[in-house]
Order: C-alpha cells, then sequence, then structure tokens
C-alpha cells in the first residue's frame, strides 16, 4: 500500500493547501461584497427595484392586411390610442381615479375596482382600462397627464375592417385568447389577454396576420413619466393574405340578400360563387350578418348578448356552416346518375299525370295538373318531380349515392375556412349505421326529389354544379390565392386543386347542362329569372318544404310564420356552353327558388360579365335600393325577425 | 467491478452527500421561482421545472454508477471516455443545432444534449490519469508539459469551433487547474506567465465576438455607464441583488425576478435572485454551502491515498469552483457579462448530469479513502 502514496508528495499536499486558502478568500470575498450590497446599499438598491426605473413596454404589432383578387383591402388596421394605469405609481389612488372618472366621463370607482390591487407583485402591472379612446376624451386626459402620475396612454394598433359587414363570415372574428388556446403548441409565444382570430380567416391564417410585437426599453422616473429610451425594437407588422374573392360580386351578393321588397322581412341565407376552372371563390356571404368592427375591441355586452342570443345566429357562416335538404338542385345530379347507369337515355319519355303511386302511397308533383310525356330535358326544365320518382326508384338508393357523391356532394369541400360541415347523402348503409335500420324502397322516392335526408351545404352544391359545367372535375374551392409578407412579397401560392371526378362521362353531363340551360333560356323554365343579357345560363330551381303542408294549409304565402316558410334554392352556372362561373343561392325560408333565390344569383352573374364585357352594362332603370336604415340590421339588432305573432295570422 | 462493500459504505461520506443536496434543494427551490410561467400573482408550475427534475433523476442514477465502480478501472479506461468526449464534441460541431449562434447542442430524439459539459468531465478524467503516471511533483522541464498541453487543446478548440467561448474558456481553466501542481522553476513559470498574456491578447483580438468585447469594456468603464446595452444585465443584477436586504423579498415576490427584469434569470441570473428573495441570509448561506463543498473536496482529494484518486477529486474542485466564482463574480458585479451558468443552482440539464456524475467520482474516492 506505501508505494501507491509515494506519488503524492509533501508539495501536493501544499498546493491542495494554497487551493483551500484561495477557495476561502474568493467565498470569504463574495460574502462581504454581498453584504456590502445588500445590507449597505441595501436600502438605495430596494427603491430602485420598487419603481425600477427601467420599464419594458411591449408594442402591439397591427394585424396583417386581408386583399380581394384585385388588391382592394377588406382588412386592415388603424391607429387608436388607450388608457392604463400602473398601480404602483399612483400617487394618490383615490383622488385620481375620481379625476379620471371625471375625465373620462365613468364612474370612479367602477375604473378603481378594474385597476386591481396597489399591493403584492400585480401592483407594477399596466391595467388598460380604456381601449380606443376617442379624441375628445384623449385630449382631457393628455391636458392633465401631469397631475395623474401613474396614468398614461398609449398606441394600440387596432383591426380594421373598412367595409364594415362585407365579407363579415369570411374574415371572420377576432377576440381574447382563451386558457385552453394558450396551452396549445400553436400559440406558445402567445400570452394572456392577447386578441387572435377567433373564427374566420383572422383564424385560419392567425401566426400569418399577427405580426412581432416590438418592445421599447425605457427609463421613467417615480410617477412613472418617460424620460429617456434606451432601446427601441418597433413593432413589425403581419402578413398579408390575398384572396381570390372579387369584391364587387361580394357586393352585388351581399345586396341581393339585404336589397329587400318592401313588407317582407329581412333575407337569410347564403350565396357563393366559384370559378369552375380553378375553383376560386369569387363570392361567399351569408345572411344574417354582422359588423366584424365590434369585435376588435373590447365587445359590450349588449353587442354580444344580442350577437349570440340571436335566434337566427348571425356568427353562422351558413354556406359552410349549416346544411340544408337541396330540393329540387338535386335533379341534375339525379339526371346525370340515371344517364351513366342507363336507365334513361337522352329520348326516353315519363308519362307524368301530376301524382305517382309506389307502395301504395301517392306521391304528388309539383304540378297537380301533371306534365304529361317528358323526357330528361323536359323534366329537368320544367322541375317534374314524376320523372325524377319513376328513375329514382329505378336506380335504388346505393346507385344514386354512389354517383351524387362522386360530386363532392356530403364530403367537406376543403376550402381554407375552420368549421366547415360535411353534409349527408344517404345510402342504406349510412342508414344502418346512423339509425340501425333498414332503408325502405318507399325512402327513395322522395330521395329522388331531395326531400329524403340529404343534407348540402350552399358551397357543396357549387362545387357540384361546377362540376357538371367543367365536365366533371370536383374542383376544392380556392379561398387564398396567395400570403404576401408585410412587404407585398409572395411567401406562399396556393395552386388550383382538383378533389376527384365525378363518375359520370362528360357526354351525360352535356344532357344534363342542356337540361339546365332549358331552365334558364327556354320559356316555361322555371328559372327564367335568371337570364343575363348577352350570356346563356344554365341553372336549377329548389323549393324545400319545411314543414308539412298541414301546418300551413289555408294560408297565404306572406301569413305563413317565417320558421315554417319554404326554403328557397337556386343553383347556376354560365355562359352554358363555356361555363366560367357557377353560383349557389339559398335563402332560408325564401319561399320559391325561382322567386327569392334566382334574381340574387342572377345579379351576382351579370355583375360578373359586365366585368368580362360579355354582358352590357346596367341599362339607365336604376335597380331601387333600399335605405341605408336596413343595411345595419344584421350587425347588432337584437330585435327578432319580423315574425308576425301566430294570432295575428288568422286574419284574412 | 462493482464493489461497494461493507467496508466503503462504512465509509461513505455523509458531509459531502448533506452538502451537495442542499445546494441542491436551494437550486430547485430557486429555479420553481425563476421559471414561473405565468404573471404575477399567479403561479404554475414550468416546463423548465419539469425538465431540470428529470435530469436530477437522470444525474443521481448517473451518480450511484459512478460511486459503485471502483476508479482504478476509470484510470485505465479513460482513453476510452477521452476519445468518446473528443468525438461527440466533433460531431456536436457538425450535427449541433444552433441556439442563439451557439452550435453547442446535440439533438437526440426529445433530448438535447450540450456535450462540452461531459467534455470537462472526460478532460479531468484523462489529466487525472496522466498527472497519476507522471506525477507533477516529477515534471520539471516544459518540454514534460506538451502532452497534457495537448490533452487540454484539442477539447477547448473544438468547443471554440462550437462558437461557445464561455465554455472554452472554463475547459480551459478547469485543465490548467492541474498545472498548478507541477513542480517547474519560477523562471519557466514566467515564461508560462507570457505565454498566456500573449494568448489572451490574441484572444481578445481574434476570439471575442464584438458583443463580448463591450461586455467585458463596460465593465472595465464600470460606473460612466448608465443602463445602456451590455451594462443593463449588470445593473439589473445589482438592483435584485441588493433589493433583497438582509432577509429577500419572500420566495416568489421578487419583483426584479418576477417582473422579467433579468434577462436568463433562471440559468446565469439564477444567484441574483436567490439573493433576491432570500436576502443576505440566503445568499451568504449558499456560498458557505458552497465554500463549504469545495474545501471538503479538497480535503477529500489530500486524504486520497493515490495519485489518480487525488488528481481527480482535484480535478472535481474545479470542475465546480471554476463557473462558481465566475458566475458569482458577474452576479456580485465583480466580473463582466459571461454566460457561466453556477453549477448545482443554474437551469441546465447536462451541466447537472455531467455535475452529479462529477461528485460520484468525488464520493467514490473519499469512500475508498481506506482500501489501498
Amino acid at each position: 500500500m506505501a508505494h501507491l502514496s509515494a506519488p503524492t508528495g509533501a508539495s501536493l499536499e501544499g498546493r491542495i493547501r494554497l487551493l483551500a486558502v484561495l477557495v476561502l478568500l474568493i467565498f470569504g470575498g463574495f460574502v462581504v461584497r454581498l453584504f456590502h450590497l445588500q445590507v449597505v446599499e441595501g436600502e438605495a438598491l430596494r427603491q430602485r427595484s420598487q419603481k425600477n426605473s427601467i420599464r419594458h413596454v411591449e408594442l402591439d404589432a397591427p394585424r396583417g392586411e386581408v386583399l380581394d383578387r384585385e388588391g382592394r383591402v377588406l382588412a386592415t388596421w388603424r391607429s387608436s390610442r388607450a388608457l392604463r394605469v400602473i398601480p404602483n405609481d399612483l400617487a394618490d389612488r383615490a383622488r385620481t381615479f375620481a379625476a379620471l372618472g371625471q375625465l373620462l366621463g365613468a364612474s370612479g370607482a367602477e375604473l378603481d375596482a378594474m385597476a386591481g390591487p396597489s399591493k403584492g407583485l400585480a401592483r407594477f402591472r399596466p391595467v388598460t382600462l380604456v381601449e380606443d379612446l376617442d379624441w375628445e376624451r384623449l385630449a382631457r386626459v393628455e391636458s392633465h397627464g401631469y397631475a395623474l402620475p401613474g396614468v398614461e396612454t398609449f398606441e394600440q394598433p387596432r383591426r380594421f375592417y373598412p367595409a364594415g359587414p362585407l365579407a363579415a363570415h369570411l374574415l371572420g372574428t377576432l377576440g381574447e385568447i382563451q386558457a385552453v388556446q394558450l396551452q396549445r403548441a400553436e400559440y406558445a409565444t402567445y400570452h394572456q389577454g392577447e386578441v387572435i382570430g377567433q373564427t374566420g380567416l383572422e383564424a385560419r391564417f392567425e401566426t400569418h396576420l399577427r405580426g412581432s410585437s416590438g418592445r421599447r426599453d425605457v427609463v421613467v422616473d417615480a410617477a412613472g413619466r418617460e424620460i429617456e429610451e434606451l432601446h427601441e425594437q418597433p413593432p413589425e407588422l403581419g402578413g398579408r393574405v390575398v384572396l381570390a374573392l372579387d369584391r364587387d360580386l361580394q357586393e352585388e351578393a351581399e345586396a341581393g340578400f339585404r336589397d329587400v321588397p318592401e313588407g317582407e322581412p329581412r333575407r337569410m341565407g347564403a350565396a357563393v360563387a366559384i370559378d369552375v376552372r380553378s375553383g376560386d371563390v369569387l363570392a361567399m356571404t351569408a345572411f344574417p350578418s354582422y359588423d366584424p368592427n365590434v369585435f376588435t375591441s373590447r365587445i359590450d355586452h349588449d353587442t354580444w348578448r344580442a350577437l349570440t342570443g340571436d335566434e337566427w345566429k348571425p356568427l353562422r357562416n351558413r354556406a359552410i356552416q349549416n346544411h340544408y335538404p337541396p330540393g329540387s338542385t338535386h335533379k341534375p345530379v339525379m339526371a346525370a346518375a340515371a344517364l351513366e347507369e342507363g336507365v334513361i337515355d337522352r329520348n326516353t319519355r315519363v308519362y307524368c299525370p301530376g301524382y305517382y303511386y309506389f307502395g301504395g302511397r301517392r306521391f304528388g308533383c309539383w304540378k297537380k295538373e301533371g306534365h304529361g310525356s317528358v323526357n330528361v330535358v323536359q323534366a329537368l326544365q320544367r322541375s317534374c318531380d314524376v320523372f325524377f320518382y319513376t328513375v329514382g326508384v329505378q336506380l335504388g338508393i346505393d346507385r344514386i349515392a354512389k354517383h351524387v357523391s362522386s360530386f363532392g356532394l356530403g364530403s367537406r369541400t376543403g376550402i381554407d375556412l375552420p368549421g366547415e360541415v360535411t353534409g349527408i347523402v344517404p345510402s342504406s348503409e349510412w342508414k344502418l349505421r346512423r339509425f340501425k335500420e333498414k332503408w325502405y324502397p318507399g325512402e327513395t322516392v322522395s330521395a329522388a326529389i331531395g326531400q329524403s335526408y340529404n343534407l348540402y351545404t350552399p358551397l357543396q352544391l357549387a362545387v357540384a354544379y361546377a362540376a357538371i359545367a367543367n365536365g366533371g372535375r370536383v374542383v376544392k374551392p380556392r379561398l387564398v390565392l396567395r400570403l404576401e409578407d408585410r412587404d407585398g412579397r409572395a411567401t406562399e401560392e396556393y395552386a388550383p386543386e382538383v378533389r376527384g371526378a365525378s363518375s359520370v362521362s362528360d357526354a351525360n353531363l352535356a344532357i344534363v347542362r342542356e337540361g339546365m340551360t332549358a331552365v334558364v333560356e327556354v320559356p316555361g323554365g322555371t328559372g327564367m329569372r335568371a337570364k343575363v343579357p348577352g350570356v346563356r345560363v344554365a341553372g336549377k330551381t329548389g323549393t324545400v318544404q319545411v314543414v308539412s303542408l298541414d301546418r300551413v294549409r289555408g294560408l297565404k304565402e306572406l301569413e305563413i310564420p317565417i320558421r315554417f316558410r319554404d326554403h328557397a334554392w337556386f343553383g347556376a352556372f354560365a355562359p352554358a356552353e363555356n361555363p366560367e362561373i357557377a353560383v349557389a343561392v339559398f335563402v332560408e325560408h325564401g319561399l320559391h327558388g325561382a322567386s327569392a333565390a334566382a334574381p340574387i344569383a342572377q345579379r351576382i352573374m351579370a355583375r360578373y360579365f359586365q366585368k368580362r364585357g360579355l354582358s352590357p352594362p346596367p341599362a339607365a332603370k336604376p335597380e331601387p335600393r333600399v335605405a341605408p336604415a336596413r343595411v345595419q340590421q344584421a350587425s347588432a339588432s337584437p330585435a327578432p325577425p319580423a315574425t308576425p305573432p301566430l294570432a295575428a295570422v288568422a286574419n284574412p | 467491478m462493482i464493489a461497494i462493500d461493507r467496508r466503503s459504505f462504512q465509509h461513505f461520506d455523509w458531509l459531502l452527500l448533506a452538502l451537495m443536496l442542499a445546494i441542491l434543494a436551494i437550486g430547485f427551490v430557486n429555479l420553481f421561482s425563476t421559471t414561473q410561467p405565468l404573471p404575477p400573482p399567479q403561479i404554475g408550475v414550468a416546463s423548465e421545472f419539469k425538465t431540470q427534475l428529470a435530469a436530477l433523476g437522470l444525474g443521481l442514477a448517473g451518480m450511484v454508477v459512478a460511486i459503485a465502480i471502483d476508479y482504478r478501472r476509470l484510470e485505465r479506461g479513460a482513453p476510452f471516455f477521452y476519445v468518446l468526449v473528443l468525438a461527440s464534441l466533433a460531431l456536436t460541431v457538425v450535427f449541433g443545432i444552433e441556439i442563439r449562434g451557439n452550435k453547442s447542442f446535440l439533438k437526440l430524439g426529445p433530448f438535447s444534449l450540450q456535450p462540452a459539459e461531459f467534455a470537462k468531465l472526460g478532460l479531468v478524467v484523462m489529466m487525472a490519469r496522466h498527472f497519476h503516471r507522471h506525477p507533477p511533483t516529477e515534471v520539471r522541464r516544459l518540454i514534460d508539459l506538451i502532452v497534457p498541453a495537448l490533452l487540454l487543446a484539442l477539447p477547448v478548440a473544438l468547443i471554440i469551433a462550437q462558437r461557445d467561448t464561455g465554455v472554452a474558456v472554463l475547459t480551459l481553466l478547469i485543465g490548467a487547474t492541474f498545472f498548478l501542481f507541477v513542480a517547474l522553476p519560477w523562471r519557466t513559470w514566467a515564461i508560462l506567465g507570457v505565454i498566456a498574456v500573449a494568448g489572451a491578447v490574441g484572444a481578445w483580438e481574434v476570439g471575442l465576438k464584438p458583443y463580448q468585447r463591450a461586455r467585458v469594456l463596460s465593465f472595465v468603464q464600470a460606473g460612466s455607464g448608465d443602463s445602456h446595452g451590455s451594462d443593463y444585465q449588470a445593473i439589473q443584477s445589482r438592483i435584485a441583488v441588493g433589493s433583497g436586504g438582509l432577509t429577500g423579498q419572500g420566495w416568489l415576490q421578487g419583483p426584479q425576478n418576477r417582473g422579467q427584469f433579468l434577462p436568463t434569470q433562471h440559468s446565469d441570473f439564477a444567484f441574483s435572485v436567490v439573493a433576491e428573495e432570500w436576502g443576505f441570509a440566503g445568499g451568504a448561506s449558499a456560498l458557505v454551502l458552497y465554500a463549504g463543498l469545495l474545501l471538503w473536496g479538497l480535503a477529500i482529494a489530500a486524504n486520497s491515498k493515490d495519485g489518480f484518486g487525488g488528481m481527480l477529486a482535484v480535478g472535481v474542485v474545479s470542475m465546480l469552483f471554476w463557473p462558481a466564482v465566475i458566475n458569482v463574480a458577474m452576479v456580485l458585479g465583480l466580473a463582466p457579462v459571461i454566460g457561466v451558468p453556477l453549477p448545482l443552482i443554474s437551469y441546465g440539464g447536462s451541466q447537472l448530469l455531467a455535475n452529479l456524475v462529477a461528485l460520484g467520482l468525488l464520493m467514490n474516492v473519499s469512500m475508498r479513502r481506506y482500501m489501498f
């Protein structure tokens, strides 16, 4: 053992002892220094920490712009000033809030309560009391600033939608980030109280639009007033989103809903226009609507209640978030299925006496006296129910479902917006899964005219009609053309996408197109009100019964309570021979597709072809526009729709 | 090989364990406060805190292994570890991920490791082996220093290549500690001194980034500086320490900490928060515990019965000593701001893991002092 200890000579131990002395000296020195800083200079430094003379100020970044396809601004930002207090810096709390209350025309006690405690750590945190100060109140506060230590106003960029409710459902809403959202990885860089996109494009492109906040380090005096700026990193504007939307068509679609003849209730529903070649969403609107500007600052309680409590749900984007029975707009895809399966051809005729018997039950045609002998083109033109009852029964529900689904109906279109619903295409397998019940052949009869379990969104119908128009390509609706950085350089391009192909050949689709053209262009068609000068239009009307006829028997149309009135549809594409645009319009409880929905589709298409130079500009005959008072109807009106009370209906 | 026999267990170093656990406790209590994810007055558990707890578990396991092996086997295996360390450093230079300009992290699945932390340990073991085989008391010529100098230069060069200047300087200091034991004549020391000064000037000119030079300059010109730029952190740290007073602002109550005035308060400025929230009482206790740990480590080195154990113990002590001195001096405004964490107290998983293994080796040497 002794030989092992040999290398550890005396000098080694000596050096270790030297090191130990060094450690003692250094750490001893540290303790002395600590004592000096904490106890000798402590009081002075403690005061500095309490009123830490250096303050970090977070600078909010403005959100990026949203532009239409021609570069017109749909969403941008504006400058605003807000007022905040730092409880720790308030000289005389009671007096400050009394004065503030007077200057702002608010209750001092309420402001005091909002500001939080002047004890504990929270006292260092600035509390924003008033957002978006108007100039008058701002001037009053600024001129008294010297007497109000701890109170300051600051720049707060604010989201601004210059066109008010235009395209509201696409743009979406903003709102304070919620606790559950803060937990998610995508919001890792967000902080409590931050305002983020909660619905629509604002939510879908939140991280792109957000921008990056800046920061200032400033020296402030004991009253919290800025003395010197040490460092400023300016906030940076968020990126841009360029839409495929055409603001002109969007305005036309919304005007179509808003301009209601005197005496009729407000129109509800949705309209969608897409380019059948690229899938570009040229217009998409839903009614009732709202003004997204109300969500850009703290929304007041009444407005919030009016929007969320409205039984007609103005915040809902009916074009993709609601689905509806298609009614007769289902007939073109039915015709395509029957042609493809060989159940009928261009010339097969069916005799319509005005009714159809199946399994001992009578199914009426909407035209009681009957259409006589009709082929598929005439059946589409006049919307003959009996023709489609007959071919539907021959096809059977599962063959119907197969072809109908191939047009993209009953599945999400994949549009770049959150919250899209699926819709339903019923089949025997679907019914077994959903209701644990087999499919009865009798149900096929009503399914054939779109009055069964079928539910489609207006956007789905537009996509399906676009597929009929473009030879069977089911396009993915393209809402966003590209993302750009704040300087307008493209960072991401969205190419047109095709989701699939319909199972029906173009030769058979051509027959369907012929029938749909007859709907609008041949006298006797149900969609004559969709005619556009200079262009041939193809379309199909639809009327969806909401309650059984017994409930409304004997009532005149405008006496029926709104919730019991039929839904109105109109789907169309044009030009019929070389289609460019497809439109779907749904008017909830609008009574008739031909009268309520077709004129709206007509306006959108007319505007499109005027811009293309294919249709003459509107003649001197000006469309009567309804006074702007009605324009505001949707944004905040807490009044329920003008539903006549049931008692009044009894009047003749 | 796994040889915790009864005898070594009887000699288990409870004092060392107690000192270490006390410092770790301070570290974790403080980390909980410095990593608060929520603005005051709310509190919550941060993900960094959980990560560090996981590193603690891993580190204690590594420590048990380091205690269990016979350290003479470690002497034989030292070159293997050394090469492993060099390889991982080289890998980091090539494949490392870049964090704030430093390319010093290696991503292994969900973990990111900082191989430079383990390099210090590998270097210490290798240097201990070298000076065990060539006892420092017999080193009398400068030429005898070439081999250990190379052993030291290799990892340091690789760490410099990762642009991690702070850790490079630390590694250099830790390795250089071994040279204090050589029996060179004073003239040779003088020559070495001249070389060191020349090296420092060279490093200043080419090795330091502009912001690092600014930090040193701002420190040298201290007093003249206000709260601008590089001086900002130093001033905020001083305010934090000073405002702690005799008994502190209270746990989770430090305005400098919770107000996020201190940058990296959970890593480099962790001790500022100890001082802010626990005052002179807490800060001085931490320093006393630290000094106690280092002194006890030196005592273990002196009592070791063989050259390798002694050198190993010295190396472990220097692994803790240098970063602790640099960090505390920085926090107390006695040294420029350098990104060096305080061992066992600052946030950093690799650092904790490496230091716990190192303490395990120290414990190992201590337990076997009666065996040989």
